[in-house]
C-alpha cells in the first residue's frame, strides 16, 4: 500500500521536474547551452502567479477555474517575457564567443535573478492564499491527495500539447532543423534567431507554469526555490538525455519516482544520493541518457 | 569661480572638522545571513541591532563616544563567514554580535578570539561551540543539550510510547535529535523512526509517508520553521493527525502562514520566550519601540536575541569603562549577573554559556497564536 502512495507522490514531484527539465533541454538542444538561470524563471513563474492572483483576484471575479486557467496564461506571458529578454541581453552577446562565457553569463544571470527577487519582494518566505480544495481520494484504501493526482494530469497535458507541436507542425519542425544543425538550418531559409527567440519563449513558459503549480499545490515559495528544483530538473534533463524532449520528461518522472521509492525503503536522509546513484549506474551503461541518440563525432 | 572655491574649501573645512569634534567612535560589529536562505533571520538581526545602536547613541553613546555598527553578510555559509570575520577584525571592531547557524560561527570563532575580540553569537546552539576553551565566546541563546533535556521531558509528559525523529543532517539539527534520541532510550522510551529530510524542498509527501507507516504515537521534528510549516501542511493533506512537536528553529510567525492556521493548531515547540511574553516594562516598552521604526513587532526570537547581544555588550563596556576584550570577558563572566535582557535574565558561566532555565513550551491556538504553556 506505501507502494502505491510513494508511487503517486513520486510522479507528483517528477511531473515538476519534467515541466523545468524541458526548459533545460530545448534550450542545450538548439543552442548547446545549459541555462542556469532557468530555475529562477522557474521562481518567477511563483512569484508572479503569488501577486497577480492576489492583485487581479480573479478567481473571485470569474471563478476559481477560470480565474486559475486565465492567471496561469498571463504568468506562463510574463515569464516568456523575461525569458526573451534574458537571451537578448545575457546570451546572444555571447553566442559565437567560447562556450565557457556563455556558462558564466547564465551564472551571472541567474544571480542577478534570485537577488532582485530578494531586493523586490524581501528574504522572507511568501505563502499563497488557499484556494484548492485540500480534499483527498480514497481509493481501495489509497489515501491520494487530489492536488497531486492534478498536478500529474496538468504537467503531461502540457507536455503532449508540446510534443504535437515539435514534431507535427512547421515551426516544430524548424526547431528540429536548428537543433541539428544551425548552419545548416539557416541555409535552408530558416530565421534561426527567431527559432531561438521561440525556444526561448516555451521554455521559460513551462517553467513558469511549474513554478505557479508549486506555489498553488505547496503554498509556500521562497527566492531561493529555484536553485534546488532547477537542480533536479537539470539532472532529470541529463537522465533522459540532454537535447531530447520526451527524454526530459521521461527522466523528470524517473528522478520523482526514485526519489520517493529511495525515500521510501532505503533512507529518506540518502533520498538524493541514491536518486544521483541511479544517474551513473545509467550514464555508465548509456552515456548519451535513457533516450538520447548516439552522435557519430563530426570530423 | 572664486565663489565656488570659497564654497568648497568652506565644505572640506567643515568636514574635516567634525570628526575631530566628536570622540573617536567605538566599533561593534555584527556578522549576519543577510543573504542567502537564512537571509530573513539575518535581516530580522540587523534590524534589532541597528535599533539599539540608534538607541544607545541617543543616550549620548558608550563612555561619550558614539557607537559605529560595522555590518558585514555571512550569507549563512561558513566560506564566506570566515572572510567576513577577517574583514572585521581589520576593521577595529570591539566585539562582534552574530551569527546565526551553528556551522557558521564555528568558522569565524578561531579567527575572533585569536584577534582578541569578543564575540556574543545569537542563534548558535551547538554544544561544542563552548567546550573549546575559547575565552572571548559568547552566546545568548541556549545550548542543545538543554533543549534535548526539555524536548524529552516534554515527549515523556505527552505519554508517547511510539516516537518518531526527524532532522534535517544540519549541525543544529542533526545534534538536538541526537540528544533527545540518546535520553529517551535510556528512559526506555521505544524510538521508531529516526532520519532526516532535504531541507528547502517544497514536496515533504514521500517522507511523511513513511513516517506514516512507522505509526508512531509522536513526531519531533528538530529542523527549521519553513519545513515544519511544509510537514504540517501536508500532514493535514493526507489527512493524519498524530500530534508535532518542534525544537526552537521554528519559533516564527511564518510558520502559521505556510502551514496555515488549521494545519499549525496544536503544534507545539520549545524555544526562550519570545519578547511579548516578557511582563518587564523595558521588553514592553521595547516591543513598542521596534514596532514604531519598523512598522511590525519582532518576529524572530534570535533578532531579539542578537539585540541582547549588543545589550551585554553595552553593559559591559560602561561597566568596566574599557574596550579591552580581557577586561569585558572578566566582567561578563564574573560581573555581569541577573541583566535584564529582552529574552529573560542573562548571566554566563566561564563557558560563555548563558546559566539559567530559558525554555519554555509553546503551542499554536485555534487562531494561530503561539500561547506559553504553563
Amino acid at each position: 500500500m506505501q507502494f502505491f502512495e510513494q508511487l503517486v507522490n513520486g510522479l507528483a514531484v517528477g511531473s515538476i521536474y519534467a515541466l523545468i527539465a524541458l526548459g533545460y533541454t530545448m534550450v542545450y538542444g538548439v543552442l548547446k547551452l545549459i541555462n542556469f538561470a532557468h530555475g529562477d524563471l522557474f521562481t518567477y513563474g511563483a512569484y508572479l502567479g503569488m501577486t497577480l492572483l492576489a492583485s487581479l483576484a480573479l478567481q473571485d471575479r470569474l471563478g476559481v477555474g477560470l480565474g486559475l486557467l486565465l492567471l496561469a496564461l498571463m504568468v506562463m506571458g510574463l515569464v516568456a517575457v523575461i525569458g526573451v529578454v534574458l537571451e537578448r541581453v545575457a546570451y546572444r552577446p555571447v553566442r559565437n564567443s567560447p562556450r565557457l562565457s556563455a556558462v558564466v553569463s547564465a551564472l551571472g544571470a541567474s544571480v542577478f535573478l534570485q537577488n532582485a527577487l530578494m531586493l523586490i519582494y524581501g528574504a522572507r518566505y511568501q505563502v499563497f492564499p488557499d484556494l484548492l480544495p485540500q480534499t483527498a481520494l480514497d481509493i481501495f484504501g489509497l489515501h491520494v491527495p487530489l492536488l497531486r493526482i492534478a498536478v500529474v494530469l496538468i504537467s503531461v497535458a502540457m507536455m503532449a500539447v508540446l510534443v504535437l507541436f515539435v514534431q507535427r507542425t512547421r515551426l516544430g519542425a524548424a526547431i528540429r532543423a536548428t537543433a541539428i544543425d544551425p548552419s545548416a538550418a539557416q541555409l535552408m531559409g530558416i530565421d534561426v534567431n527567431r527559432v531561438i527567440r521561440l525556444v526561448f519563449v516555451i521554455g521559460p513558459a513551462l517553467g513558469g507554469a511549474a513554478g505557479l503549480l508549486v506555489g498553488l499545490t505547496y503554498g509556500q515559495i521562497s527566492f531561493t526555490m529555484g536553485w534546488i528544483y532547477g537542480m533536479k530538473a537539470f539532472t532529470a534533463a541529463i537522465l533522459g538525455g540532454i537535447g531530447n524532449i520526451p527524454g526530459a520528461m521521461v527522466g523528470g518522472l524517473l528522478l520523482g519516482v526514485v526519489e520517493a521509492l529511495g525515500a521510501a525503503y532505503l533512507s529518506v536522509a540518502w533520498k538524493d544520493a541514491i536518486a544521483f546513484l541511479v544517474l551513473i549506474l545509467i550514464l555508465i551503461v548509456r552515456p548519451s541518457g535513457l533516450l538520447g541518440e548516439r552522435v557519430a563525432d563530426k570530423v | 569661480m572664486k565663489r565656488t572655491l570659497t564654497v568648497l574649501a568652506l565644505a572640506l573645512g567643515l568636514s574635516s572638522a567634525a570628526p575631530a569634534a566628536a570622540a573617536d567612535p567605538i566599533k561593534i560589529g555584527l556578522l549576519a545571513p543577510l543573504t542567502g536562505s537564512w537571509a530573513s533571520e539575518g535581516q530580522e538581526m540587523k534590524r534589532n541591532v541597528e535599533l539599539q545602536t540608534a538607541e544607545a547613541n541617543a543616550r549620548g553613546g558608550l563612555l561619550g563616544r558614539p557607537v559605529e555598527l560595522v555590518v558585514e553578510d555571512d550569507g549563512g555559509d561558513p566560506r564566506t563567514a570566515s572572510l567576513a570575520a577577517q574583514r572585521l577584525t581589520t576593521s577595529g571592531v570591539v566585539a562582534v554580535i552574530g551569527t546565526y547557524g551553528s556551522a557558521v560561527t564555528e568558522a569565524t570563532q578561531n579567527i575572533l578570539d585569536e584577534a582578541g575580540v569578543i564575540q556574543v553569537a545569537n542563534g548558535s546552539t551547538a554544544v561544542r561551540l563552548t567546550e573549546k576553551g575559547l575565552q572571548h565566546f559568547f552566546r545568548t541563546c541556549p545550548r542543545d543539550d538543554e533543549q534535548g533535556r526539555v524536548g524529552a521531558s516534554l515527549i515523556q509528559k505527552v505519554k508517547a510510547s511510539r516516537v518518531a525523529l526527524l532532522h534535517d543532517n544540519s549541525a543544529y539539527s542533526k545534534g538536538l535529535a541526537d540528544e533527545i534520541d540518546a535520553l529517551l532510550k535510556a528512559r526506555n522510551v521505544n524510538v521508531v523512526f529516526f532520519d532526516a529530510l532535504t531541507p528547502k524542498e517544497q514536496d515533504y509527501s514521500a517522507i511523511l509517508t513513511k513516517l506514516k507507516a512507522a505509526g508512531p504515537d509522536v513526531v519531533f521534528f528538530t529542523g527549521y520553521y519553513p519545513e515544519a510549516g511544509l510537514l504540517l501542511k501536508q500532514k493535514r493533506q493526507m489527512g493524519w493527525t498524530v500530534p508535532f512537536l518542534g525544537g526552537d528553529a521554528i519559533n516564527n510567525p511564518d510558520l502559521v502562514k505556510i502551514a496555515g492556521k488549521e494545519a499549525a493548531q496544536g503544534f507545539r515547540f520549545l524555544s526562550p520566550p519570545i519578547p511579548s511574553d516578557l511582563d518587564t516594562p523595558e521588553a514592553r516598552a521595547y516591543v513598542a519601540a521596534y514596532q514604531k521604526k519598523y512598522g511590525e513587532a519582532p518576529s524572530s526570537i534570535y533578532g531579539v536575541l542578537a539585540g541582547d547581544g549588543f545589550r551585554v555588550i553595552a553593559r559591559a563596556i560602561e561597566a568596566t569603562k574599557s574596550v579591552k576584550a580581557d577586561a569585558l570577558r572578566d566582567y561578563l563572566v564574573g560581573g555581569l549577573k541577573d541583566f535584564p535582557g529582552y529574552t529573560g535574565k542573562i548571566s554566563f558561566n566561564a563557558k560563555g554559556d548563558r546559566v539559567g532555565e530559558l525554555y519554555r513550551v509553546y503551542q499554536v491556538d485555534a487562531e494561530g497564536r503561539f500561547q506559553l504553556q504553563p
